[in-house]
C-alpha cells in the first residue's frame, strides 16, 4: 500500500526510518510468536481484529478529524449513548407491540440521527463561535455520558436485541468475525475517501492551512461538517458492535476510549497539527496497539500495566514523529 | 558623544548580495533617518546592528570598539536597543511589568513590586509623558504603546536606539505626540536611527538621512539641504522607462464594475471599472485599504455597502470565495506563506487546490489529469522545481508565488487579482510575473494589481488608481508621469 503522495518524496531515502512503525509491528509479531506459540494461531489473530474493530472504526474517523486540524474527545460517550438509544427504543417500541426485530432497526436509525446531530453541533459551534473542538467535544463528552445514564436510568438494558443485531457483534462471515469484516471494509471506505475523493483532498487542505483553503474556494464548513459527523457515525457503529457483543447496553461503555483511539492515529504517523496523515498508517497504529494489548493478555501481564505501556507508546510515537519531521526538513 | 560606524559591510544570501561594501556612520544627539525602498538592504543592516544576523564580511564599531554579535541579547548588552514595528508588549500586564519583563526587581526571591513601579515611573517621567505605570497595556492608545516600547528600550541605557517604522500604525495627531518624545530623547546623547517609509515626516523629526539602494550605500545628507524630490531620486535612481509591450489589447466592455463599495474603517465609496484584457493597478501606501478592498471583492472579507458587478451578475451583499471563484475571479493573497499556499503539501497539490472540482469526475480525483495540468503550468510559468511531489516549502519565494498564480490560472479565471505578488522575490522572478500578467491580458484575462512598489505599477499597468486612507483619490495614466510624481501623490494624498 503506497503512502499518500501528498508530501512524500519528502522521505529520508532510508527505508528503515520511513517504515519504522510497520517494521516494529513485524518485529513484535515475530518476537511474541516465539515467546507465546498461542499468538500466531488463526483464532487469536481473528480475535485481535475483532477486539480492535470498535476502536478501529472510530480511529479511521479520528484520523480524518485530526488531519482536518480538529479533534473529537466525545467519542466514548457517543459509543455508550448509541448503544443505550438502540436498546431503549427497541424496548420502548416493544411495549406498543412492535417486535424487537424492527424496534432495534428503528433504534439504529435514531442513534444515527443522534450521532449526526452531535457531529453537526460540533461543526456548527466550531464555525459559528470559532470555539476549539477540543473544548466543544469535552463538553459534549459529559453531556452525552449524562444523557446515556439518564436514558438507561443507571442500569444496563438487557433483552432488547434481536438475533440479527447480536450477529453484528458475535457472528461470523465465512469464518471471520463480523466486527473484523467491518474493520476491513471501513478501511477501504476511508482509504478511498482520503486518497481518491475531492472531499479527501479538501480535508488535507483545510488541515494544512484553513485560511489558504478558504481563499482557494474550498468550503471549510462543509469539510469540517463531514469529518465531525463521520466520526460520530463511526461511534454509533462501534456502539452497535459493542452492545451486540455483550447483548446489553450501559452508560459506562466506551469510557476513556479517546486515549486509545488517538494513540492509534498518532502512532500511525498522523500529525496533531493537521494536514498530514494516512488511513493506512492508522490501520497499522490500530494493529500495533491491538497486538500489544493481546500479547500482554496472553503473557498474563497485569491489566493496569497495559495502561503504562500504552501511555509510553503514545509518547514514543509522537516523539518519533517529531524527530522524523526535523529529519525530513 | 558616541559614534556607530561600519567598515565595508557585505552580506551575501544565496544568489543575492543584500549589502555591498557599506560604510556609514551615525553620531549621537541626532535623529538619523535611514531609508530605502523594499529590497534595498535597509532591514538587513538593521538586523546586523540588532544581532539578528551577521555580516559576511566587514566590521562595525561602536565608539571604536569592534562589535561581534551572536544573538540579539549581545547587541543589547553592548548598548544597541531596537524597537520593532510589531510591538512586543503583553496586553494584560501593566506598563511597569512590560518594561521590566524578565528582569523584575527582586527582594531575595520575591518580586519587589514597590521598586518595580517606582523605577518605571522614573523612566516614564524622564520621557516626559503622562502614563501611569500601573495601567494595563491594552488600555493604552497606539502612540502610548510605542512610547512604552521606547521606554523599555531606553531602560537598558543604550547608546544606540533603533526605531523601525514607529509611526506606521499611528494617526497624525499621535505621530506628533511620539515626535515630542523622540525630540526629548535627543537631549540624552543617544544615537537614534529612525527607519520610516513616510517621507514627509522626515523633515519634522530627523537631522540627517542615509539612503541605501539595491544593497549599496547612496549617501548621507543633512535634511535641510534636501527636497522631497532629491530623496526620491536617491531612493530610486534614474528610473528606467516603462517596458510594457504595445500589443496588449484592452476591450471596451467592463468585466468588473465596483460601485460605492464601503467597508467602514477600511475603505469607503470605492468605484471603478475593469475592462476586458486590462491590467489595472492600485497604488497606495500600507494601510490605504487596498488589500481590504481586494479581499472584499473576492468575498474573503465582508463589505457594508455598494455593489460589485461581474458580467450580468450583480452582488449587493458580502459574498464568499466559493461564489466569486465560480464567477471567474482569482486572488493571489498578500501573505503568501500563511494565505497563499499550504506549505507542507506538494507542489502538485498546491497547483490544483483552486480547481479540485475540475480535476475530479463524480468527485473522484483524476490523478493523471492533475499531473498533466500541473506540469503544463510549471512549463508555462517556468517554475523551477526538482520534483512535482516535493513540498512547496522547498521552493524559493519567487517560485512559490508562481505556484500560487498557476493554481489560479488552472481554474481559468476571467479576472485575476494580485495583492503584492512581488514581495520578497528576486528581480528575475518579478519580470516573469509581469510577463504572466501580460500573457493573460493577451488572452483577454483582466488583472487587478496591487503593489507598494510604485515603479512596478508604472511598468506593468494600463491605468493606475490611487488609493489614500481608504479612498480612491484619482486615476493616472502611467505613460504621463514619473515615479517621483506618483510617489508624491501616494504619500501626499492629492493629485
Amino acid at each position: 500500500m503506497p503512502k499518500l503522495e501528498l508530501f512524500s518524496k519528502r522521505k529520508t531515502n532510508n527505508f528503515l526510518l520511513d517504515h519504522m512503525i510497520e517494521i516494529l509491528l513485524l518485529l513484535m509479531i515475530v518476537g511474541i510468536s516465539i515467546i507465546s506459540p498461542a499468538f500466531l494461531t488463526k483464532n487469536n489473530v481473528l480475535n485481535i481484529f475483532r477486539n480492535m474493530a470498535m476502536k478501529g472504526v472510530i480511529a479511521y474517523g479520528m484520523c480524518l478529524v485530526i488531519i482536518s486540524g480538529e479533534i473529537d474527545l466525545s467519542i466514548g460517550s457517543q459509543v455508550a449513548l448509541s448503544g443505550v438509544v438502540v436498546a431503549w427504543t427497541s424496548k420502548f417500541l416493544a411495549e406498543y407491540g412492535i417486535p424487537i426485530e424492527y424496534g432495534a432497526l428503528i433504534g439504529i436509525l435514531l442513534a444515527l440521527a443522534v450521532g449526526i446531530f452531535f457531529g453537526s453541533f460540533h461543526a456548527w459551534a466550531r464555525d459559528k463561535f470559532n470555539m476549539p473542538t477540543f473544548i466543544i467535544s469535552l463538553a459534549t463528552l459529559n453531556i452525552m455520558y449524562g444523557l446515556a445514564a439518564l436514558i438507561c436510568k443507571g442500569f444496563p438494558i438487557v433483552n432488547a436485541f434481536p438475533k440479527w443485531y447480536v450477529f453484528i457483534g458475535t457472528g461470523k462471515l465465512f469464518g471471520i468475525p463480523v466486527p473484523a469484516v467491518i474493520l476491513v471494509v471501513m478501511f477501504f471506505v476511508y482509504d478511498f475517501i482520503s486518497r481518491k475523493l475531492d472531499l479527501g483532498r479538501n480535508i488535507y487542505a483545510v488541515g494544512g492551512n484553513a485560511e489558504a483553503a478558504r481563499l482557494n474556494g474550498i468550503s471549510v464548513w462543509k469539510t469540517r461538517l463531514f469529518v465531525l459527523c463521520s466520526i460520530q457515525v463511526m461511534c454509533v457503529l462501534a456502539g452497535i458492535i459493542d452492545s451486540a457483543q455483550v447483548r446489553s447496553a450501559a452508560f459506562g461503555f466506551g469510557r476513556g476510549w479517546e486515549v486509545a483511539v488517538i494513540s492509534s492515529v498518532v502512532i500511525g504517523g498522523t500529525s496533531m497539527l493537521g494536514g498530514i496523515g494516512t488511513i493506512w498508517g492508522t490501520l497499522i497504529g490500530i494493529l500495533f496497539t491491538g497486538v500489544i494489548a493481546n500479547s500482554m493478555t496472553l503473557l498474563n501481564v497485569n491489566e493496569f500495566m497495559q495502561y503504562v505501556v500504552n501511555g509510553s507508546l503514545m509518547f514514543g510515537a509522537v516523539m518519533f514523529n517529531t524527530y522524523m519531521k526535523r529529519k525530513r526538513n | 558623544m558616541s559614534i556607530l560606524r561600519t567598515e565595508g559591510i557585505v552580506k551575501d544570501y544565496p544568489g543575492c548580495r543584500a549589502l555591498d561594501d557599506i560604510n556609514v556612520s551615525f553620531d549621537s544627539g541626532k535623529v538619523h533617518a535611514f531609508i530605502g525602498k523594499n529590497g534595498s538592504g535597509k532591514s538587513t543592516l538593521v538586523n546586523i546592528f540588532a544581532g539578528a544576523t551577521f555580516p559576511s564580511a566587514g566590521d562595525f564599531f561602536l565608539d571604536d570598539e569592534e562589535l561581534h554579535f551572536s544573538n540579539p541579547s549581545d547587541s543589547r548588552e553592548k548598548g544597541i536597543s531596537t524597537v520593532y514595528q510589531e510591538l512586543s508588549l503583553i496586553p494584560y500586564l501593566s506598563v511597569a511589568e512590560n518594561i521590566f519583563l524578565g528582569r523584575l526587581p527582586k527582594k531575595g526571591k520575591i518580586i519587589d513590586w514597590e521598586k518595580t513601579y517606582r523605577l518605571a515611573d522614573e523612566l516614564l517621567k524622564k520621557m516626559k509623558v503622562d502614563i501611569d505605570s500601573h495601567t494595563e497595556v491594552y488600555k493604552l492608545s497606539m502612540w502610548q504603546c510605542q512610547v512604552v516600547e521606547i521606554t523599555k528600550a531606553m531602560s537598558f541605557n543604550p547608546k544606540v536606539l533603533m526605531l523601525d517604522e514607529p509611526t506606521s500604525a499611528l494617526a497624525s495627531h499621535e505621530t506628533e505626540r511620539l515626535f515630542e518624545v523622540i525630540r526629548e530623547l535627543k537631549k540624552q546623547d543617544v544615537i537614534i536611527i529612525y527607519i520610516s517609509h513616510r517621507l514627509q515626516e522626515l523633515w519634522e523629526i530627523a537631522d540627517t538621512v542615509t539612503v541605501l539602494r539595491d544593497g549599496k550605500f547612496i549617501g548621507t545628507e543633512k535634511l535641510i539641504d534636501l527636497s522631497h524630490k532629491n530623496i526620491i531620486h536617491m531612493m530610486f535612481g534614474d528610473v528606467t522607462p516603462s517596458v510594457r509591450p504595445d500589443d496588449l489589447p484592452v476591450h471596451d466592455e467592463p468585466v468588473l464594475t465596483v460601485e460605492h463599495l464601503t467597508r467602514s474603517g477600511k475603505y469607503e465609496d470605492v468605484s471603478f471599472e475593469l475592462r476586458k484584457g486590462e491590467v489595472l493597478g492600485i497604488a497606495g501606501m500600507l494601510g490605504s485599504g487596498r488589500t481590504e478592498l481586494l479581499r472584499s471583492i473576492f468575498g474573503a472579507d465582508p463589505f457594508d455597502e455598494g455593489t460589485i458587478t461581474i458580467g450580468d451578475k450583480v452582488i449587493t451583499e458580502s459574498s464568499n470565495p466559493i461564489r466569486m471563484k465560480e464567477l471567474g475571479l482569482g486572488l493571489t493573497p498578500e501573505e503568501r506563506k500563511s494565505q497563499g499556499v499550504i506549505l507542507i503539501h506538494s507542489i502538485k497539490n498546491n497547483l490544483c487546490y483552486s480547481c479540485i472540482d475540475k480535476v475530479s469526475k463524480n468527485h473522484i480525483i483524476d490523478e493523471k489529469k492533475m499531473t498533466a495540468i500541473s506540469e503544463k503550468q510549471i512549463e508555462d510559468l517556468q517554475i523551477k522545481i526538482a520534483d512535482i511531489n516535493s513540498p512547496i516549502s522547498s521552493l524559493s519565494g519567487g517560485n512559490q508565488q508562481k505556484v500560487v498564480i498557476g493554481n489560479w490560472l488552472n481554474n481559468k479565471p476571467t479576472i485575476m487579482m494580485y495583492d503584492e505578488p512581488t514581495r520578497g522575490i528576486d528581480v528575475n522572478a518579478k519580470g516573469q510575473i509581469f510577463q504572466i500578467m501580460w500573457d493573460q491580458s493577451r488572452k483577454g484575462v483582466s488583472s487587478l494589481f496591487v503593489s507598494s512598489e510604485l515603479e512596478e505599477l508604472l511598468e506593468v499597468c494600463h491605468r493606475i488608481l490611487i488609493m489614500h486612507l481608504g479612498k480612491i483619490i484619482g486615476e493616472v495614466n502611467p505613460d504621463d508621469l514619473q515615479i517621483d510624481d506618483l510617489y508624491a501623490i501616494c504619500m501626499g494624498g492629492s493629485i
